[in-house]
C-alpha cells in the first residue's frame, strides 16, 4: 500500500496472500506498476487448483494456456518475491504500515539444485503412513447391547478400507441407519479419518445418518415409472404422509423414499413397503393399503 | 432321478414374484399333490420368462403350452384340465391386443416369435438353482473348450474374431480389451463383472443373474483364463435381492463342483469369484467409480490416463464387463467367433437385450438381433401401443441416451446408428412414450436424475447439469425465456466437451435429442405457456366434460383438496382455485370425463 | 464333493437329459393317454401310472407322455395313442397294466405295432 505520508510516490512493498491464479495476477498487476510484491503460498510450489485442472467451466479454455504464462511471469519477474511453503501468523498495523510474520516451512531441499524429478519421494521409506486416530471413541449414550452387536459386525470383516461398504451396510441392515457413534467406531477400528468415513456414508442412497420410520416406502422414480406417472405417487404420498420425500414421519411410522429403478419396469408404475411390491398402483390404491402398517 | 412326464416352468423372475408367483406354486403343488399327481408333474421355478406384463406367467412342456396371469383360484381348474384330462385352458392364455384370439404355443405369441436368443437362451428353460440343469444344456462345455482345448491366445482371438462389443453402454470391442489385458504382465490381474445396473428402465442384468447365474460365471471363468487373471468380482446393486441369492447359491455350487477354485476341470487353472453389493449409487456404474467403489474409496470417477487394462482394480490390470457381455461369451467359444459374426449388422455382432417398457401394450425383455427396427422391436414384439394412443417417441440408452421419434422408427438398431441419430445403445432400455408424454418433462426427470446422481467432483457436471435443469424447469413452469433453447443447446454441447467421465459427457443427451426433434414441443411452452401432452403441472388446468360425467361422485370423494363438488348423479365441476392438479380425478374416473388441457 | 472332469460333464449332461428333452419338446416317440370322464372311470389313471413306469424302468430318454380329453369311443376306455416320429399314430383299446408293458416294450422301444390290442392306425390329426 501507499505510505500515508506521500501519495505520488510508489513506495513501501504488498503481500499478496495465496499463490493460486488469482493471486498470480494480481501479483504481476502490482508489480508491473511498480510495487514490490512477496507473493504467500502455503503448498510447496505456486500455481493452485488450476494446475490440476484440464479445461475450464463454461466457456471450455484449456486451463493450463491460462495459467502457463502467469507461472512463469511470476517465477522470474524481478518485483516479486515468492514465499512458498511458508503461512501467514500474525498481521497488525494500519494501511500502508502493516507488520506480518511469516513462517517459513523447512523445504529441506535445495531449491536451486532441485530439478523436480520425484525420484526422492518413490525412495523414502515413510511415504503414506496410516492414520491412527489414536484411542478408541469414548461412546456415551449408547447402550451395551448395540456396542456388543457393532463389534460383532466390525468383527466380521479383515480390517482395512475395503470392508468400509460393507460395514455400513450390515450396521444399516441392523439399526436402520448410521447412528454417529457407529460411524466412530467404524473409523477407529479400521484407520480411516472419520471425514472419510463421512464421506463414503453420505455418497450411496443406501444409507442415511438419521434414524428412519419403521416401514420404508420406496417409491420407484425410473423412466418407466416416470412415464406412468411416479411422480403423482410421490406428490400423493408426501401429501398423505405430511412429509417431503426422503423424509420420516414425526411418529416414525413411514420413511417415504424415491429410489431408482427397482427394475420390475414391467410393472410399472412400482411401489414397494418394506419387502412387499405393489405393481400398477394408483395413488388412490396406494394411500388406501397404507392402514396394513402399524405404527 | 423321478421321471416326470410334464414340466411346468413357473417364472420366479422379481417381476412375477411380487405378482405372486409363489403362492401360485403352493397352490400348484397342493393341488398336484391333491390328485396325486406330484409324481408325474414338476413344478420347476426358473428364471425370468421376460413376459413381465402378464405375470406370473407358466410355460408348460411338452407342448409348450403359455399361461399367464395366474391367480391360485385359477389352479384347481388348471390341473384338472390340462394335467389330468390334457385339455388346455383357453381362458388363461394369452391374447393379442388385435383379435384376442388364445394363443397356446409360446413360440406362436408375436413376442416371442421374433426373438432370437443367445445371453438369455436358458431363459425359462432351467431352473437357475440346480446347477445340473445348466450343464444338460450344454453349460460348462465353453469353459471346458477353453480349458482344455485352447490357448489365452485363441480364446481372445475368438472373442475378437466373433465382434462382440460391450453390452453395457460405450459398445468398446471385448476382444480388443481382453487382449489388452493379457498383454500388460503383473502377479496378479482381475475381472470384474458390472451387475450394477443404474440405468433406469433397463433390467437384463438382473434377468440374466436371476434367470441363468452359471452363464455369468462361466464367462467370467473363461475371461480370466484369457487373460491370466485367478480371481474375479461380481459388482451388483443392493436393490437386487433375488439376483444376489441366486447368485452366490450359483458361485457356491461351482466351488462344489470344482468349477471354481483351485484346479478347475483338472486343467491346472484356478479362479474364484467374489460378490460385492453396492450401495445405491448410479455412478458406480461408471468402470472407474466401480473400482474405487470396491477398494473402499469414494466413488468417483477418475481421469482415464491409464487404462484400467494396465491398471485398475488395487491397480491391477482389470478387465471390466457388463453381465450381458459375459453371458455371450461360453456360447461364442461352445460355437465359434465366425457363428455369432454371423449375426448382426456390420459393426454390430449377434443380439442385443432390451427392456421394452413403457406405454407399449407387450412389456418385458425382449433379445433380438443386432439390426432390427425400432418398428419391429415396438410393434410386432411390444404389440403396440398401450390404448390405441399414438407413438411419440421412444427413449433408449437411459440417461446418457436420447429420445428417437416417429419419423425414425425404421431405424435398424445398433450401436452406430443409434449414436448416429443422437441416442446411444446403453445398457439396453427401450422406453415407449405416447402421446400423452410431454418431452420437455422427460428432458427434465433426466436431468433431475443426473444432477441427483452426480458424484459433484467436476464442475461441468455438478454446475452444468444443474444449471440445464433449473432452465427446463423455468420452461414446465411457464416462466421460460426466449432464448433458453439456444442456452441449453450451448451449455450442453460445452458439458459434453469437458466432463470427466463418460456419465458426465453424455448427460446433456436428453435434453439436446428431445431440442433436435421436438423443438416445437419446447417453444409451445415457451411462447404459448402451453402443454400440449397435459403434463406440465403449472400450464395445465383440469375440467369435467359436462357431456360425459354422469354424477357418480367418485372423482369428488377422492378429490384431496375437496375441490371437486356436484350432486348425485349431476355433473361435477372443479373448483380452480382450490385445484392442485394431482390428475388423482383424472386416473379415478371410469368414464374419461375429466379433459386436461 | 469330487471335482468334476471335463467327461463329468458330459455324464451330467446325459443324466439329466430327459427332463431336457421333454422341455424342449423333442421326443422320438408320444405316448397319449385319453383322460375324459369316461377313461377315468375306466381306470385310465392306472394306465398312465403303469406307463409312467414302464418309462423309468427302461431308461427311455426320449419318450413323451401326455394326457389329452375324450378320445370319442368311451366304451373301449381305458385308451391310449402311440405315435413314433415321421409315423402314423396308433390306438390302443381296452387296455390294462400288462398290455401296456406289451404296448410300451414292442412298439414303443421296438417300433412294431402290437396289432391284437390295436384300435385302429391312423388318427384325426392334433398337432
Amino acid at each position: 500500500m501507499r505510505s500515508e505520508t506521500d501519495h505520488h510516490e510508489k513506495v513501501g512493498s504488498v503481500l499478496v496472500v495465496g499463490g493460486g491464479v488469482g493471486g498470480m495476477q494480481a501479483a504481476l498487476d502490482l508489480a508491473e506498476s511498480g510495487f514490490k510484491v512477496y507473493l504467500l503460498e502455503k503448498e510447496p510450489s505456486i500455481g493452485g487448483t488450476m494446475a490440476k485442472l484440464d479445461k475450464t467451466f463454461p466457456t471450455n479454455d484449456c486451463a493450463m494456456c491460462t495459467l502457463a504464462p502467469r507461472l512463469v511471469d511470476t517465477g522470474k519477474h524481478l518485483n516479486i518475491e515468492r514465499l512458498t511453503y511458508s503461512e501467514l501468523l500474525e498481521l497488525s498495523g494500519t494501511p500502508g504500515r502493516f507488520k506480518v510474520l511469516v513462517k517459513k516451512k523447512a523445504r529441506s531441499v535445495d531449491p536451486d539444485k532441485c530439478t523436480g524429478c520425484s525420484e526422492c519421494m518413490e525412495a523414502c521409506l515413510v511415504r503414506n503412513r496410516p492414520y491412527s486416530p489414536g484411542v478408541e471413541p469414548e461412546l456415551q449414550d449408547v447402550e451395551g447391547q448395540e456396542l456388543l452387536v457393532l463389534r460383532e459386525i466390525l468383527g466380521r470383516y479383515p480390517r482395512g478400507r475395503e470392508a468400509i461398504v460393507p460395514i455400513l451396510q450390515d450396521i444399516t441392515a441392523e439399526f436402520n441407519w448410521l447412528p454417529e457413534w457407529s460411524l466412530r467406531m467404524v473409523a477407529h477400528t479400521l484407520g480411516l479419518p472419520l471425514s472419510r468415513v463421512v464421506r463414503v456414508a453420505t455418497f450411496y442412497n443406501l444409507f442415511s445418518l438419521e434414524p428412519r420410520g419403521k416401514h420404508i416406502i420406496r417409491v420407484c422414480t425410473g423412466t418407466a415409472c416416470h412415464v406412468k406417472g411416479a411422480g403423482k405417487i410421490v406428490d400423493s404420498l408426501e401429501r398423505e404422509l405430511k412429509v417431503k420425500s426422503g423424509e420420516t414421519t414425526d411418529d416414525r411410522r413411514f420413511t417415504l423414499e424415491a429410489v431408482r429403478c427397482l427394475g420390475c419396469c414391467g410393472l410399472a408404475p412400482v411401489v414397494t413397503i418394506d419387502e412387499e411390491v405393489y405393481g400398477k398402483i394408483t395413488s388412490a390404491r396406494l394411500v388406501k393399503e397404507l392402514d396394513a402398517y402399524p405404527a | 432321478m423321478k421321471s416326470h412326464r410334464a414340466h411346468v416352468m413357473l417364472c420366479a423372475g422379481t417381476g412375477c414374484v411380487s405378482n405372486g408367483s409363489f403362492e401360485v406354486k403352493a397352490a400348484l403343488e397342493k393341488e398336484l399333490a391333491e390328485r396325486d399327481l406330484q409324481d408325474e408333474i414338476a413344478v420347476v421355478m426358473t428364471g425370468c420368462n421376460g413376459f413381465c406384463a402378464q405375470g406370473p406367467v407358466m410355460v408348460v412342456q411338452p407342448g409348450e403350452v403359455f399361461y399367464q396371469l395366474l391367480g391360485t383360484k385359477d389352479i384347481p381348474h388348471l390341473v384338472e384340465e390340462h394335467f389330468l384330462k390334457g385339455r388346455p385352458v383357453e381362458r388363461l392364455m394369452y391374447r393379442p391386443p388385435v383379435d384376442k384370439i388364445p394363443v397356446p404355443r409360446m413360440s406362436d405369441i408375436g413376442f416371442f416369435k421374433k426373438q432370437r436368443l443367445i445371453a438369455l437362451r436358458n431363459r425359462g428353460l432351467i431352473d437357475p438353482e440346480k446347477i445340473d440343469e445348466y450343464i444338460a444344456r450344454g453349460g460348462y462345455q465353453g469353459l471346458s473348450k477353453a480349458l482344455t482345448e485352447m490357448t489365452p491366445e485363441s480364446i481372445v482371438e475368438e472373442v475378437t474374431k466373433s465382434g462382440l462389443r460391450g453390452r453395457g453402454g460405450a459398445g468398446f470391442p471385448t476382444g480388443r480389451k481382453w487382449a489388452s489385458a493379457a498383454k500388460h504382465a503383473s502377479d496378479e490381474k482381475y475381472i470384474i463383472c458390472n451387475a450394477d445396473e443404474g440405468d433406469p428402465g433397463a433390467f437384463m442384468d438382473r434377468s440374466i443373474i436371476e434367470g441363468d447365474p452359471h452363464a455369468v460365471i462361466e464367462g467370467m471363468t473363461i475371461a480370466g483364463r484369457a487373460v491370466g487373471a485367478h480371481a474375479g468380482w461380481v459388482y451388483i446393486r443392493t436393490e437386487y435381492p433375488i439376483a444376489m441369492e441366486r447368485l452366490n447359491l450359483a458361485i457356491s455350487q461351482a466351488r462344489d463342483y470344482g468349477l471354481l477354485g483351485a484346479d478347475i476341470l483338472g486343467s491346472g487353472f484356478d479362479f474364484d469369484i467374489h460378490v460385492f453389493r453396492g450401495a445405491g449409487a448410479f455412478v458406480c456404474g461408471e468402470s472407474s467409480a466401480l473400482r474405487a467403489s470396491i477398494q473402499g474409496d469414494p466413488p468417483e470417477p477418475s481421469a482415464k490416463h491409464i487404462h484400467a487394462t494396465e491398471r485398475g482394480l488395487f491397480q491391477k490390470p482389470t478387465v471390466l464387463n457388463n453381465v450381458e457381455t459375459l453371458a455371450n461369451v461360453p456360447e461364442i467359444i461352445l460355437r465359434g467367433g465366425e457363428w455369432f459374426a454371423g449375426i448382426g449388422t456390420e459393426g454390430s455382432k449377434g443380439t442385443k437385450v432390451f427392456a421394452l417398457v413403457g406405454n407399449v401394450n407387450n412389456t418385458g425383455l425382449v433379445e433380438v438381433p443386432m439390426g432390427t427396427t425400432l418398428r419391429e422391436i415396438i410393434f410386432d414384439i411390444g404389440g403396440g401401443m398401450e390404448k390405441g394412443k399414438e407413438f411419440k417417441a421412444v427413449q433408449t440408452g437411459g440417461p446418457s441416451g436420447g429420445c428417437i421419434p416417429a419419423s425414425l422408427l425404421d431405424l435398424p438398431v445398433d450401436f452406430d446408428r443409434l449414436t448416429e441419430v443422437g441416442s446411444m445403445m446403453g445398457s439396453g432400455g427401450m422406453i415407449v412414450m405416447d402421446e400423452d408424454t410431454c418431452m420437455v418433462d422427460v428432458a427434465r426427470y433426466f436431468l433431475d436424475f443426473l444432477r441427483d446422481e452426480s458424484c459433484g467432483k467436476c464442475t461441468a457436471c455438478r454446475e452444468g447439469v444443474d444449471a440445464m435443469y433449473q432452465i427446463v424447469s423455468r420452461i414446465c413452469n411457464g416462466h421460460g425465456c426466449e432464448g433458453d433453447i439456444e442456452l441449453l443447446e450451448d451449455l450442453g454441447e460445452t458439458i459434453k466437451d469437458t466432463a470427466l467421465c463418460g456419465l458426465g459427457t453424455s448427460a446433456p443427451n436428453p435434453v439436446l435429442s428431445t431440442i433436435a426433434y421436438f423443438r416445437q414441443e419446447y417453444e409451445t411452452h415457451i411462447s404459448e405457456r402451453r402443454c400440449p401432452a397435459g403434463v406440465c403441472k403449472a400450464l395445465i388446468t383440469y375440467s369435467i366434460d359436462a357431456e360425459k360425467c354422469n354424477g357418480c361422485t367418485l372423482c369428488a370423494k377422492n378429490c384431496p383438496e375437496n375441490a371437486i363438488s356436484g350432486d348425485k348423479k349431476e355433473v361435477h365441476t372443479i373448483d380452480q382455485s382450490k385445484c392442485i392438479k394431482c390428475g388423482i380425478c383424472r386416473d379415478v374416473c371410469r368414464r374419461e370425463a375429466v379433459l386436461v388441457q | 464333493m469330487p471335482k468334476l472332469r471335463k467327461e463329468d460333464l458330459e455324464q451330467i449332461a446325459q443324466r439329466m437329459k430327459k427332463a431336457m428333452s421333454l422341455r424342449e419338446g423333442a421326443g422320438r416317440a408320444k405316448i397319449t393317454v385319453h383322460m375324459g370322464t369316461c377313461g377315468i372311470s375306466a381306470g385310465a389313471r392306472k394306465i398312465v401310472s403303469a406307463v409312467m413306469h414302464c418309462l423309468e424302468e427302461s431308461g427311455a430318454q426320449d419318450v413323451i407322455v401326455t394326457t389329452s380329453g375324450c378320445a370319442g369311443l368311451c366304451s373301449r376306455e381305458p385308451m391310449m395313442t402311440v405315435e413314433l416320429s415321421g409315423q402314423a399314430p396308433v390306438k390302443y383299446v381296452d387296455l390294462d397294466e400288462a398290455k401296456v408293458k406289451r404296448v410300451f416294450d414292442e412298439h414303443v422301444i421296438g417300433g412294431v405295432i402290437v396289432a391284437e390290442f390295436a384300435l385302429a392306425r391312423g388318427s384325426e390329426q392334433t398337432l
